[in-house]
């Protein structure tokens, strides 16, 4: 999850400047630490030497130069910054670009595909060498949505529509994580970036508008205490609730980590989370059913069947 | 009571008449103020009319009443400064949250 | 007996050289707990997972911990210096108001005691130093941590302006003859730089925070969404606070290596007009780079590129510092003491520091960077590297001044080195760690994510620093037992204060030191630079003898007052009544305490000025801040209100037409009374004072109808953003005309007892000052709030 590896569009024009500026910045570096280098040889005081060393005041050539000359510097990295800022975020998106809605909540992510009728969390698909527009919207606190490979992070911010827009250049999945302090659980909200090849990611969207079947043994079990009891409140289960607070549970099972990136998606894990979520994750909204071992157990077998 | 500061007073400040025209300055732009936000004809500039008239109010009171215009310049500096910083910053604000729409969001 | 005697006379010293003392002694305990805190926070991340301590906890440990340091650390830290060194290098015998600077200092004291105390009822302040809303919000943040912190920041910030004030007057009017502007040191321009920086920056924050304050305690709208409310709000007042903060904390350490490099390399500081007017420039630039906090927030592609350029400006005059400074110390003959040390130690880590620095400043590579740790190392070397290193230099350089003792200078070579490895190890994996995509604030990691090992580096570094620093205690407790003696001169100084004993004598010098030019000591001893000692001034005779301020317990009793209040604010009404009580009575008898005191009555200055009438200038140009940005809120919410009412059905032009009026006339009454308090006509100043006052008291008669009918109407505080924006801008000017009332009450019952003569026109003009003030207030809220449609 290196800043520094490019695998985006974004990335590249980001990483264009960084490498200016960082040549820049060693040059000027390594022209103070050498003046300061210099300076600690030769002008050490000797024992011995008497006298005062020569009183000089200023030298007006000298400090003219040593303000014209960063101005100068400046100017390199002020150019190519500000072609990429407006290249970057002036543009308008293309008409072929893929919008996803991205909410921010506290700890947690939301994916929509409003042209797909999709919806996701924590995990989002991408199709590879395709434009994609994030739009931002901030349902509780500030977040900042920042996946390192894919480009800069830009804030969630309640009341505000931001964007970002990217075109991922290379397959893999990279792994993303909120930058803005968003109360207790703030290191606890990961997710994960999906980049795939178009028909890959064609396949992944007919997954996830299917309906998942109607489950059988421990899982029909789960379903009914699913039903019962204060899931629905929170979660939308397609074709089950429609709640609206908590992570769309739709194709809970097809997601390979799940608490925001926390842990793999299997029935120990979901059991252990189900068992007392505030100790897991502090802060979390979703509070302590006090569910019995046999009926978290059940839920877990319901939730995780569903890919 | 005398119509002059004696001359070696520390600060020679105005007169008491100056001071009466002042506020009979003051009274009377207040008036116009007042005056032109129902002049239909006048809408359009109302509103630099107005901020013209509300700081040459300002300007009236800090210079005469405020003395400025008779004291050691430092404090002008000392108030000016400020004043203009916390003119830009407010232009500034209200530029970034938008009030003008200048910027596109 | 004796130990209580010296335990009243600390508590109500005047003296700005104890008062230095008390800053620093205080600021060094606050420093050891956030150090400590900072330990804790490095133990938690020294490897994946780590369960030290609870998520919240972790999240109050950082939020306290840059809080601490930068309010409770390094601001009083410098502030000792400020205290204590500034009156002596200007040759002045105290600061201009001695009792206002020990009211600074025990407010400062009791505000930092009270947001620590938030730790002993165990709900410490979890939103982070910069408080972002709508976290902070109650919806978000229900327990009183929050309220401690915005109020105990609030009570720092009070601190701060009446320091800044103080100091700004005693510099600019108190100087010695012959000590002209070009001529001071530049650690005293610094200084004066970075207290115009902190009476103009702290208002806007200020303002957010009431606003804050105003949402979470009485459900106003200002940072609420769904009321029009905007986030960015906050993030700007806080930010057009928290840039120039960076350059409050970090120039004071820039004046102590302009002078602790020309004393040890024994040449003039090189392009020393240069050094000044870029220091000037740095802090006149760090009004206008605010955004760059927010590349991320979604401002748009031109304010980011606008605030872009402006931040790569800075880096001009920040580099001709450094250039400067390495000038300097080329051609001199370098004396290893330890303060140069940490100076030399400063130019290098700052250098790293601002290099990072100029890497956020291109919005793009910003955008990677931000809310990382590469973040903490760059601030880290700006505030450590630099701020600290600078404070350590200042501690090892004036510390024999301060004490009369010396501190061992071998120890401290240690010291010094296992603080810059320690340093370097904490902070400069960091910027790998950041770059490698770890994010700041988080209270865990996972052991896949590959930022383990040099988090762990860090950790040990910052052990290294812990050490270094109770190296430095021990050092200094040594020393004060058997350090070897001072003299009066142990560097060879330049400047005025080594011109006097060691430690100086209450009064600081007998005789006002003669000024020869920049470096006047310098000049005494070795001449100019070809040699020539300038000829013997006659010694000044000191006009009025040597006055030194009298003890006063009003400060402390003042101070206690204010935090009662606080104290109230989470608890109980009547303890806001108590607290407000004590503050009041603490004000009136402070501010009547010497009243009539003939030594008090002559207060003219270099400016040719009374300190008084300066001061209460420098205060209008902070209240500029504060009304401007409550104005600006006003019109920048305008209109954005989802409900009703809105201000054309309410606002009542006609009757505050006459409001105006009436406060435009009180003006004139004013003028009249003071220009019959000179003339010494008791009776016409008795009627205008009243008059004036009466005036006033008719306005609040008219603002207190019209908030009755406004409530009448459905307009509340809490209605609309239009009511939350109205309320809070014209009581904030409610307010302002009360206490001028009160001045003018005050004012006019001393002229009933006959204790308002000629010699008191200074007071009557500073009041009057402070009128037509809230006079011109009025007439900018008149017509942007009530005419402009």
């Amino acid at each position: 999850m290196s800043t520094l590896v490019a695998r985006s569009d974004l990335n590249h024009q980001i990483l264009s400047i960084y490498s200016i500026i960082t040549w820049v910045s060693a040059i000027i570096a390594g022209v103070v630490f050498g003046a300061l280098g210099v300076i600690l040889v030769r002008f050490r005081e000797r024992p011995g030497a008497g006298g005062l060393p020569r009183q000089i005041r200023g030298h007006t050539a000298l400090e003219l130069a040593w303000t014209i000359a960063p101005a100068l510097i400046l100017l390199v990295i002020a150019i190519p910054t500000i072609q990429v800022i407006f290249r970057t975020q002036g543009a308008a998106a293309p008409s072929n670009a893929l919008e996803v809605t991205v909410r921010g909540w506290q700890w947690w992510w939301e994916f929509r595909y409003p042209s797909l009728d999709v919806v996701t969390a924590n995990e989002v698909h991408l199709p590879v060498g395709r434009p994609i527009v994030f739009l931002l919207e901030g349902p509780d606190v500030i977040h900042s949505f920042w996946v390192p490979q894919l480009g800069g992070k830009r804030d969630v911010v309640p009341g505000r529509l931001n964007r970002i827009t990217l075109t991922p250049d290379r397959a893999g999945e990279y792994w993303g994580q909120c930058a803005e302090f968003c109360g207790a659980s703030h290191a606890n909200m990961g997710l994960r970036v999906i980049v795939e090849e178009a028909p890959a990611f064609e396949r992944w969207v007919a997954s996830q508008k299917a309906v998942p079947p109607e489950p059988s043994g421990d899982a029909a079990e789960g379903k009914a205490l699913y039903v019962r009891s204060a899931c629905v409140g929170c979660h939308t289960l397609r074709g089950v609730s429609a709640g609206t607070l908590g992570p769309d549970l739709t194709h809970f099972g097809g997601r390979a980590l799940f608490g925001a990136g926390l842990w793999p998606t299997n029935v120990d894990n979901v059991v252990a989370w189900l068992k007392d979520p505030p100790r897991l994750k502090p802060g979390s909204k979703m509070p302590n059913l006090h569910l019995t071992d046999a009926d978290a157990k059940a839920l877990a077998v319901y939730l995780t069947s569903l890919k | 009571m005398s119509e002059h500061a004696p001359a070696a007073a520390p600060h020679e400040h105005a007169s008491v008449r100056t001071y009466v025209r002042v506020a009979l300055i003051l009274t009377l732009v207040t008036a116009l103020e007042v005056g032109v936000i129902y002049i239909r004809l006048l809408t359009p500039i109302v509103v630099p009319l107005l901020l013209a008239m509300s700081a040459a109010k300002f300007a009236l009171v800090a210079m005469f009443f405020m003395h400025l215009r008779y004291d050691a310049r430092p404090l002008t500096a000392v108030f000016v400064g400020p004043l203009l910083l916390a003119t830009g910053l407010a232009v500034a604000l209200m530029t970034l949250t938008g009030a003008f729409l200048v910027f596109g969001r | 007996m004796a130990a209580l005697a010296t335990t009243i006379s600390w508590l109500t010293t005047v003296d700005h050289k104890r008062i230095g003392i008390l800053y620093g002694l205080s600021a060094f305990a606050f420093f050891l707990i956030g150090g400590i805190e900072a330990l804790i926070i490095r133990l938690q991340l020294a490897g994946p997972q780590q369960t030290v301590v609870s998520a919240q906890t972790f999240n109050a440990l950082f939020t306290m911990h840059g809080t601490t340091m930068v309010f409770l650390a390094v601001m009083p830290f410098s502030a000792a210096f400020f205290n204590y060194m500034i009156p002596l290098m200007i040759g002045a015998r105290d600061v201009a108001f001695p009792r206002l600077n020990a009211l600074s200092y025990w407010i400062f004291l009791f505000g930092g005691l009270f947001l620590n105390a938030s730790f002993l009822v165990g709900t410490p302040p979890d939103g982070g130093w910069f408080g972002y809303t709508s976290l902070t919000l109650r919806q978000y943040s229900p327990g009183p941590g929050i309220d401690f912190w915005l109020l105990g920041l609030q009570i720092l910030g009070a601190s701060s302006v009446m320091a800044g004030v103080n100091f700004i007057v005693t510099i600019l009017n108190m100087r010695a003859p012959g000590l002209t502007l070009m001529r001071m040191p530049v650690f005293v321009w610094m200084t004066l730089t970075v207290q115009f920086l902190v009476v103009l920056a702290f208002p806007p924050v200020t303002v957010g925070l009431i606003f804050l304050m105003f949402d979470r305690l009485f459900g106003t709208h200002f940072y609420d969404v769904l009321a029009g409310g905007d986030l960015h709000l906050w993030q700007h007042l806080f930010w057009i606070f928290g840039h120039p903060e960076v350059y409050i904390l970090i120039l004071p350490a820039f004046g102590i290596v302009s002078e602790v490099l020309p004393t040890f390399a024994r040449k003039p500081l090189f392009g020393a007009p240069v050094v000044i007017y870029s220091g000037i420039l740095i802090g006149f630039f760090g009004f206008g780079v605010w955004s760059h906090h927010m590349f991320a927030t979604g401002m748009g592609p031109v304010a980011d590129a606008a605030f872009s350029i402006a931040t790569m400006l800075i880096a001009i005059p920040t580099g001709v510092k450094i250039f400067n400074w390495l000038a300097t110390l080329w051609g001199g003959r370098l004396r290893p003491t330890v303060a140069l040390h940490y100076a030399i130690g400063l130019i290098a880590l700052f250098t790293i520091g601002g290099l990072s620095g100029i890497m956020h400043a291109s919005p793009p590579v910003d955008l990677q960077q931000t809310d990382t740790y590469f973040v903490v190392a760059h601030f880290h070397y700006v505030l450590i590297g630099g701020s600290l290193f600078g404070l350590l230099a200042g501690a090892y350089y004036w510390w024999p001044k301060m004490t009369g003792r010396l501190l061992d200078e071998r120890w401290g070579r240690w010291q010094f080195w296992l603080m810059f490895a320690g340093f370097n190890l904490t902070f400069f994996p960091q910027h790998y760690l950041g770059a490698i995509g770890m994010p700041r604030r988080i209270y865990t990691y996972g052991a896949g994510t590959g930022w383990a090992f040099w988090n762990r580096m860090s950790t040990i570094g910052a052990f290294g620093i812990a050490l270094s620093i109770l190296i430095f205690a021990i050092l200094a407790v040594r020393s004060l037992r058997h350090g070897a003696v001072a003299p009066a001169d142990p560097w060879d100084g330049r400047t005025l204060e080594w011109r006097t004993s060691s430690p100086p004598p209450v009064h600081n010098f007998d005789v006002i030191p003669p000024v020869y030019g920049r470096d006047t000591f310098w000049r005494e001893k070795h001449g100019d630079s070809r040699g020539h000692k300038p000829a013997p001034l006659p010694a000044i005779a000191d006009p009025h003898g040597i006055h030194m301020p009298a003890p006063s317990f009003w400060p402390i009793v003042t101070a206690a007052g204010v935090v009662i209040t606080a104290v109230g604010a989470l608890t109980h009404l009547w303890v806001v009544g108590a607290g407000a009580a004590i503050l009041l009575v603490g004000a009136w008898a402070f501010a009547l305490e010497h009243h009539g005191n003939p030594a008090h009555a002559d207060q003219t200055g270099d400016l040719g000025v009374d300190h008084r009438k300066l001061a209460m200038w420098v205060f209008i140009g902070s209240e500029c801040l504060l009304f401007g940005t409550l104005i600006a809120t006003y019109l920048a919410y305008k209109g954005r209100s989802v409900m009703g009412p809105h201000p054309h059905e309410v606002l009542n032009i006609p009757l505050t037409t006459i409001s105006t009026f009436d406060l435009l006339m009180s003006s004139l009454l004013m003028v009249l009374a003071l220009a019959a308090v000179q003339r010494g006509d008791r009776r016409q100043a008795r009627l205008w004072l009243l008059g004036t006052a009466f005036f006033g008291l008719v306005f609040l008669g008219f603002q207190a109808w019209e908030f009755t009918e406004f409530v009448g109407e459905g307009l509340t505080l809490q209605q609309n953003l239009f009511g939350s924006t109205f309320f809070v801008l014209t009581g904030f000017h409610g307010g302002h005309v009360t206490l001028g009332v009160a001045l003018l009450l005050t004012l006019w019952i001393l002229d009933l007892r006959g204790k308002l003569g000629v010699a008191d026109a200074p007071k009557v003009e500073v009041v009057g000052l402070y009128w037509h003030f809230v006079d011109v207030v009025w007439i900018v809220i008149f017509t942007v709030v009530y005419l402009i449609p």
